[in-house]
This record gives C-alpha cells, structure tokens and sequence, in this order.
C-alpha cells in the first residue's frame, strides 16, 4: 500500500498498532472508529502484508478466563507505513494515547 | 477453551452479536471459518466483561453486531475476487459484458429496435465480413507459429469436460465474444459521430473494425498462450532464471506459475535448436502442497 492509499481511517489504525494495541476490540475502543470500518481494515492490511496476526499463547487465556484473542502485529512494510501516516497526519499522536499495560 | 454455552436473544442488544455469530459464520469461506469465530468469540466477550467509556453498552453490541456481518461478508467478498481473478469465467464474464454495453449504446443511438436490426444487417454484410476475414487471417498469420500447448496426453480430468475440450470451448468462446465485442464496439463509437458526418462515419468504422479485429485476436491467441492448462487461470509470478551469458550451456527464460500449482511455463529469452516453443512443464499432486 503507497502512501498515497494511506487513508485516514488506515492511518488511524497504523498508529494504534504502532502504539502497542493488539486486538480490534481494543482499537476500536481506542480510535473511537466504528468495527464495521476497524475489522475489515485489519483484513485488508493483513492482505497487504502490512501486518500480521497471531493467536495468543492459549495459558494467558485461560488465566484470564476468556477466549483466545487474535493479535495484530505491523510488520517491517507496515511499521513504514505508520511512520508515513504519522508524518502525513501529525494530529494522530494526540488521537491516540499511549498504552500503559502490555496485554 | 471450553466455553459454558449460553442462550442469546436477538431482541437483547447485548446479545445480538452472539446470536448473530454462527448465522455470519456461514458468509465466512469454509477454509477460514474456524478461525474466524474463535477471533470473534475472544471478541465478543470484552462486550459483556469490559467497560469502555466511550459508548453506551447497546451501542457498542449494536456496533460489534456490524462488524460482525461487515468482517464476514468482506471475506467473502475477497475470497470470490481471489477465485475469479484471472479465472477463465471472469474473462468471459468481462467480454461478454463489455459486448453487453456496446450493444446498448448502439441501440440507444439507433433509436428503434426496427433501425438498429436494419442496421446490424446492413454493416455486418455490407462491411465487416469483408474487412473482419482479412484481419483475421493477418491475426493468425502475425501470431508466432507454436504448437498447440495442451495436449492429448493430459491427466483425464474430473470435470464434466476433458482439460483439452475446455482449452478450445475457452479458446473459441473468447475469439466470438471478441469479434462480437469488435462489431458493436465499432458501431457504438462510429454512432455519435454518424450524427455530425452522416455515412461517411461508415469509412471510420471499417478502419475501426480492421485494426480491432487484427488487435482484438492477437490478444485472445497470446492470452491463451498465459493461461494454465489445467485451470485456465493467467499464470503469474514471472521469474527470470539463468545468466543470458550462458546461452549455449544452460537454459535461460522467464518461469511463469500456475497460482494453483498446476503447472511452470518455460519461455526461453532465445530461441534454439532445442528450444523453440514456450514449454509447459506440469507438476504432480505432490508439488502443489507448496503453493
């Protein structure tokens, strides 16, 4: 994907995985951005090699007494990609805050 | 992980995901629907155990249950894109939409269903069997002479068909649809221009027809030529293998791949002696696990 695909709503994404956040119910949470938009974006990165999931080692689960979660990881492309939506949309940072606690 | 099966109600917006879940599940293409609810089990759960401060509980069930359907349906809709593309179904389905359009427009321009058969009539015995023959002879004569790259010796097919009988309904479907595409198109491009210029347009469409025809064929013999075998799908991953400068001691060419793992097509940079045709190379059941 060039930068000049990048989209906002993509940008947006990019920068929360960026920012540590793992899994689409916590983007979404933290974007503010709808999961009709959130999921089939991390498809289509996914596709594109911009990122790349994982299942989380099952034992964390079952300490935490919940389902599996999915994990989303930028990839070496995707992580270019993020540092080209952060330069082209400067406000992202402020968007998105930090993550505190690993997940 | 074994989850205590709980009932769901789909006039509860809670659990209106849920309930959704196993109906979206069935939009999910089969290789990936396994994985697909397990992520959307971890999912959904957050919806019942976590507490954002961003939406209210309904409208984020609400949410969850559109993107549910969303996340589906677009794995769906990507998995028939990467079935068709290429396929020898979504060429003929493009021609003959494209013969589609350029009928429309040259019965809109013509303005009567009487006018436009008077016209069809007119044009196709009065001028394209006489220009389409010729382009078609120039098209066969200008395509490179090989032989026919599918063969009798072909693993006998499940299909309804054999793999060879396929190859030539394909091959024949696609020169029709083309030459089709050709009478109309000309015919629907030449028609504004009959307005200003009257019959004259006719001299703009009989040069049309000569270089579509010739451009059109070549098109449908070279597109075969790129095609599997076995699938006729468009072979892709082109890749240059061996040194041009070791010409005379190994071969060297572009390698080209059946997406399916059907089969490699050979194209020599140069042609010799013991290579003068495209070489179509197919490859067993147990090479295809790689692909």
């Amino acid at each position: 994907m060039t930068s000049a695909k990048l989209s906002h709503t993509v940008a947006i994404i990019l920068k929360a995985l960026s920012l540590g956040y793992q899994f689409g119910f916590e983007i979404m949470e933290v974007t503010g951005l709808p999961s009709g938009t959130v999921y089939p974006a991390l498809r289509r990165l996914e596709r594109d090699d911009l990122v790349s999931s994982k299942w989380e080692a099952e034992e964390h689960a079952l300490k935490e007494q919940r389902p599996v979660r999915r994990y989303y990881l930028l990839t070496r492309a995707g992580k270019g990609a993020a540092a080209t939506a952060i330069q082209r949309y400067p406000l992202l940072s402020r968007l998105i805050p930090e993550k505190l606690v690993k997940t | 992980m074994i989850l205590e099966p709980e009932k769901h109600s789909p006039r509860n917006p809670g659990h209106l995901a849920q309930w959704l879940l196993p109906w979206a599940a069935q939009l999910v293409p089969i290789p990936l629907r396994a994985d697909w609810q397990q992520e959307w089990r971890g999912e959904l759960w957050h919806l019942d155990h976590e507490h954002g401060n961003r939406m209210p509980h309904s409208a984020r069930a609400l949410s969850l249950a559109y993107g549910l359907l969303a996340d589906a349906f677009w794995l769906r809709s990507n998995y028939v894109i990467q079935i068709s593309r290429g396929s020898a179904g979504s060429c003929l389905a493009t021609l003959a939409f494209c013969c589609l359009l350029s009928i429309v427009v040259s019965w809109v321009y013509s303005g009567s269903a009487h006018a436009f058969s008077g016209l069809i009539a007119a044009h196709f015995i009065g001028g394209y069997i006489f220009v389409a023959i010729p382009a078609i002879f120039t098209a066969i004569a200008t395509n490179p002479l090989r032989p026919l790259r599918c063969d009798r010796n072909q693993p006998r097919s499940e299909k309804l068909l054999s793999t060879r009988a396929r190859w030539n309904l394909f091959l024949t479907a696609k020169i029709l649809l083309t030459l089709i595409l050709v009478f109309f198109g000309a015919i629907a491009a030449a028609a504004p221009l009959r307005i200003f210029i009257g019959r004259s347009a006719d001299w703009f469409e009989l040069v049309l027809w000569a270089f579509a025809v010739t451009a059109g064929l070549r098109w449908a013999l070279l597109n075969q030529e790129r095609r599997c075998q076995r699938c006729l799908r468009i072979l892709n991953q082109p890749t240059r293998i061996g040194p041009p400068s070791r010409n005379f001691l190994d071969w060297n060419g572009t390698e080209l791949a059946c997406a399916d793992g059907h089969g490699l097509l050979h194209v020599p940079e140069m042609q010799g002696s013991w290579c003068w045709y495209d070489r179509w190379v197919e490859l067993d059941s147990t090479l295809q696990t790689i692909w």
